[in-house]
């Protein structure tokens, strides 16, 4: 502006006639025009800023006010926030990206012992002594590197001279624009915690150890009482053998009575230590679901006829008949809740129903009812029927013998196979017990033909039979039932000596008690294969044993044995061994 | 496409220089008219509808263009923007927005404009004192994508704030919008919105809020704490509020601008161009003197970098700003005629809408919102 004043004041003075101003005029003009817009311009700054004058001093004046108070409010806040640090009851920290003390509360520096304001700017090994953990750096620069919290972090730090466990949580702390500026802690002291954690898994290490001892205790007395059941079952067999009158029969039938309860006993409790001990495993073959009733059928008829009690199975037309899944454990199932039917039924009958729930694909899911008009079951007992060694308080179930673990038994074996099991009962009518089990399908061809075959008279005349056995009485029953088989028997004490015998003569048969002095039967049955080797022999060997659990059969197995039998057994559970381990022999008998 | 304009201050002036524009045998399809409402705009809706033109029309607080021909800033004109744009390649819809919200007229208008084009380029005007800008543009892209291409503005009234006025050549509403969807396969649309106001003061929270109706802040009533924060006297609102809007703040460092429309004396409120959200921080905002003209240089500079080609230019400005730079506003309008050298029509808004470069679409108020349109 004030240069073109001075070049239009300049050039006016210089003008000296109207012709010269003419020949300006224009320029003069714009220059003019120039001035005036620009005037305009300045005018309406000044205007605006006069107007604008009042407007921004009284926003200044008020947030001159407004940060005042914001002061005044961020000091309050600020002694808040120290006397919540300095009370609150865990050691609190601050810490920067480089992970060094920014602001330690006062029960953090009491615990270490220095100043807070000592703290600040020294890392965690300048304070802790000793300090030797590189994990809790590396979660620490985790929290800064992710921007996540991590909770619970566990460690144990000397200082005072004493060991001591902390709890940690960290958390990130971020400025304004969303940055991770440093970390947050919050310690608390966790040693007391520690020794009672500690002390509390010693126990239950104990306790474990406990049920553990308590579990192969049972499972080695039921193992010893094997032996002695065999002496008693076979035995009685042999005498059942001989001429005895109706008295002396009687007796025998109770003996054999008490020796088959006792027997259910044992194996309940080894069934019981093997599912406790987590050691029960399920044999998954295909077979068919009528020959598993047809077997409950024939054990339990018989006493039901006894009773006087209608006995009946009946399996719904649309249930599959070939299945795949553990027969003997169903067959275990059934067992027992129909022999409680019949010992808890005076009168009436025993019904056996399957019904088909579902079926899928190759999947079906099949319910089992065991129904009686027993004595049933008062309403307060229902709830601990399937519970370990509970029994019905009530006068007329103490007359009937049990051990209290059939029932448990059923529930954790339905448990294994994935089903359910409950019952119905109206207390003096009868009871309803049921269970359900899925099961894959499988075809006819998939049954194993071994299985479920009876027995027919074989004669084995002209063969001969080595056996080995310590117990002279099971060497009785053994030699006994051969010999009706028509079996030459040599016997020997020992597994050495049956070596010897198998070295000097030749024999059709082998069977070896398991635990034997000086040789045990696996020893004895891998020499003798050790012999076979590069001739076209295989003699058929049958282990003999007083061990039940599944899994050993993998060891006769493995150490070259045809087949087995468990104590204590019937002649007729002898025989079928026998037939098998031959077949199984001839198919390893290289021609 | 071939474009021509002018300006008048009479609707006699309007169809005069229609007639004299078109002597020559060209033959317009689509008018883009932006008028003071002291002129009879049912007139010249009639008259252009005999014309057999589509119009976007809206009425304004001052207009101008800028041309070969010359610079106009008029307060009670009209400016024309004269256009045969490829049949097919255009369309236009006016919408009625009585009984509907600003968001579902949005999505009315945004329906429609996808149904045209699959991807389309939409201009709009909408009513300055009955439409909540933010609303509309959230209700169109809530149908047609946060990614739409999309400018206008908010009609003015020459801050009568009585009634503002879009218009087609069919009718026109002081309540709806007006869109002309253009198809991007053959029209480039790009633009930018700059403000360059500043915040001021310190934090303070919307207590209690409902659209775009402020009714506390900081638990204190809404027009008593303006009044007090301004010193302004009450006769003084609703004008003044243009040129105070309160800043919202959103992620650092962004922004909105929402300027204040109206004023419920009864309920103590304050009626804004936009939505104020409940919770939002705010702060008072204000132009930092001329400095905002340099500010909006440089972003017009920065824009011509990115698009260089333009066949017409369409400049919404807030009409705060004219207030503020009073006749230093040819100045930043000026930058943006000389960059490109093509004509440049515009108005004074009651509220802006436009994609920053490749940025989604927003409401604003307060700024230099400049488009360009070029025939790819």
């Amino acid at each position: 502006m004030p240069v073109i004043f001075q070049s239009l004041i300049d050039e006016l003075q210089n003008i000296k006639s109207s012709e010269e101003f003419a020949g300006s005029r224009e320029r003069i003009m714009e220059d003019l025009l120039r001035m005036k817009t620009e005037h305009e311009k300045l005018n309406f700054r000044y205007e605006r800023l006069n107007k604008e004058k009042n407007i921004l001093s009284s926003l200044l004046t008020r947030t001159s006010a407004d940060l005042k108070k914001v002061s005044e409010n961020l000091k309050i806040r600020a002694e808040e926030l120290s006397a919540i640090l300095a009370t609150i009851p865990a050691y609190v920290f601050f810490k920067d990206r480089n992970l060094n003390y920014l602001l330690v509360n006062k029960g953090f520096a009491e615990l270490v012992g220095i100043p807070a304001e000592q703290i600040k700017g020294r890392s965690v090994k300048d304070i802790f002594l000793n300090y030797n953990s590189s994990d809790y750096f590396v979660t620490e620069q985790r929290v800064i590197d992710s921007g996540t919290a991590m909770y619970n972090v566990e460690e144990e730090v000397e200082y005072n001279g004493r060991l001591r466990w902390v709890n940690t949580n960290l958390a990130p702390i971020r400025n304004a624009a969303n940055e991770i500026i440093g970390l947050i802690g919050i310690s608390w002291d966790i040693t007391e915690r520690k020794h009672f954690e500690s002390d509390l898994m010693h126990s239950k290490e104990l306790a474990e150890a406990g049920t553990m001892a308590k579990n192969e205790f049972i499972a080695s007395i039921s193992h010893e009482f094997r032996t002695p059941m065999n002496g008693i079952i076979g035995l009685a067999e042999i005498l059942k053998n001989t001429v005895l009158d109706e008295a002396q029969d009687d007796l025998l039938k109770g003996i054999v009575s008490s020796a088959e309860n006792l027997l259910a006993l044992v194996n309940d409790l080894l069934d019981f230590s093997a599912i406790e001990a987590g050691k029960m495993e399920l044999d998954f073959h295909p077979f068919m679901l009528d020959r598993v009733l047809e077997d409950v059928f024939q054990v339990l008829n018989l006493k039901a006829r006894e009773k006087s009690l209608g006995f009946s199975v009946i399996i719904n037309e649309d249930v599959p008949k070939h299945l795949f899944g553990d027969s003997q454990r169903l067959r275990q199932i059934i067992l027992n809740l129909t022999n409680n039917a019949v010992k808890f039924t005076e009168q009436g009958e025993i019904e056996i129903h399957i019904r088909l729930l579902n079926q899928a694909m190759d999947r079906a899911l099949l319910r089992f009812e065991v129904k009686d008009t027993g004595i049933g079951i008062p309403p307060e007992a229902m709830n601990l029927l399937f519970k370990v060694f509970s029994r019905i308080k009530q006068k007329q179930h103490y007359l009937i013998s049990g051990t209290g673990l059939g029932l448990s038994i059923c529930k954790k074996l339905t448990d294994l196979m994935g089903g359910d099991i409950g019952v119905e009962s109206v207390y003096g009518k009868g009871s309803t017990f049921w269970f359900t089990l899925p099961f894959e399908l499988s075809g006819p061809r998939l049954e194993n033909p071994y299985k479920n075959q009876p027995a027919v008279e074989v004669n084995y005349s002209g063969k001969k039979a080595l056996v080995a056995e310590d117990n002279l009485i099971n060497q009785k029953i053994v030699s006994f039932q051969l010999r009706r088989m028509g079996f030459e028997v040599e016997l020997t004490d020992n597994g050495q000596a049956a070596l010897e015998k198998f070295a000097s003569m030749d024999f059709d048969l082998v069977i070896l008690d398991i635990q034997m002095p000086i040789l045990d039967g696996y020893q004895v049955a891998k020499a003798i294969r050790q012999q076979e080797k590069g001739t076209s022999a295989h003699l058929p060997i049958i282990a003999l044993t007083a061990n039940a659990m599944k899994g050993d059969r993998e060891l006769y197995l493995e150490a070259g044995m045809d087949g087995y039998v468990s104590k204590p057994f019937t002649s007729e559970m002898l025989q079928q061994a026998i037939e098998f381990a031959n077949k199984a022999a001839a198919r390893k008998i290289t021609p | 496409m071939q474009v021509k304009t002018f300006s008048t201050n009479t609707v006699r002036g309007f169809r005069q220089n229609w007639d004299q524009d078109t002597a020559d045998g060209f033959r317009p399809n689509v008018a883009i008219v932006f008028s003071s409402v002291e002129l009879d705009l049912t007139e010249v809706i009639a008259f252009l509808g005999q014309k057999g033109v589509r119009v976007f029309g809206s009425s304004s607080c001052g207009e101008f263009l800028y041309n070969s021909e010359g610079k106009v800033i008029s307060e009670g004109g009209l400016v024309c923007c004269m256009m045969d744009l490829i049949p097919g390649s255009f369309d236009l819809g006016l919408f009625n927005g009585i009984g509907a919200t600003s968001f579902e007229l949005g999505k009315r208008a945004g329906n429609w404009a996808i149904k045209v084009f699959k991807d389309p380029a939409i201009l709009v005007v909408a009513s300055g004192l009955t439409i909540d800008g933010e609303q509309l543009v959230r209700g169109i892209q809530d149908v047609a994508g946060q990614d739409i291409t999309m400018f206008g503005g908010l009609s003015g009234d020459d801050a009568h704030f009585k009634e503002t006025i879009v218009f087609s050549e069919a009718s026109a509403e002081s309540n709806g919008a007006v869109l002309l969807v253009l198809d991007k396969s053959v029209y480039d649309v790009n633009g930018i919105a700059t403000s360059g106001w500043v915040s001021i003061g310190a934090d303070k929270i919307i207590t209690s809020s409902e659209g775009n109706i402020v009714y506390t802040i900081d638990h204190e009533p809404a027009l008593d704490v303006y009044k007090q924060y301004l010193d302004v006297r009450d006769e003084d609102l609703p004008q003044i509020g243009i040129e105070y809007p309160l800043l919202i703040r959103k992620k650092d460092p962004d922004f909105v601008l929402r300027a204040v429309l109206n004023v419920d004396r009864e309920k103590k409120a304050l009626i804004f161009a936009g939505t104020v959200p409940e919770g939002a921080v705010v702060t008072f905002s204000s132009s930092p003197g001329f400095e905002i003209i340099e500010h909006t240089k440089k972003k017009v500079n920065e824009f011509y970098e990115f698009s260089s080609r333009s066949d017409l230019l369409i400049l919404f400005s807030c009409m705060a700003r004219h207030s503020a730079l009073g006749p230093a506003i040819s100045e930043e309008i000026d930058e943006a005629w000389t960059k490109w050298n093509k004509p440049l029509i515009g108005f004074f808004t009651y509220g802006e809408i436009g994609n920053n470069y490749k940025n989604s679409c927003d409401f604003y108020n307060q700024t230099f919102t400049l488009v360009s349109i070029k025939q790819k």
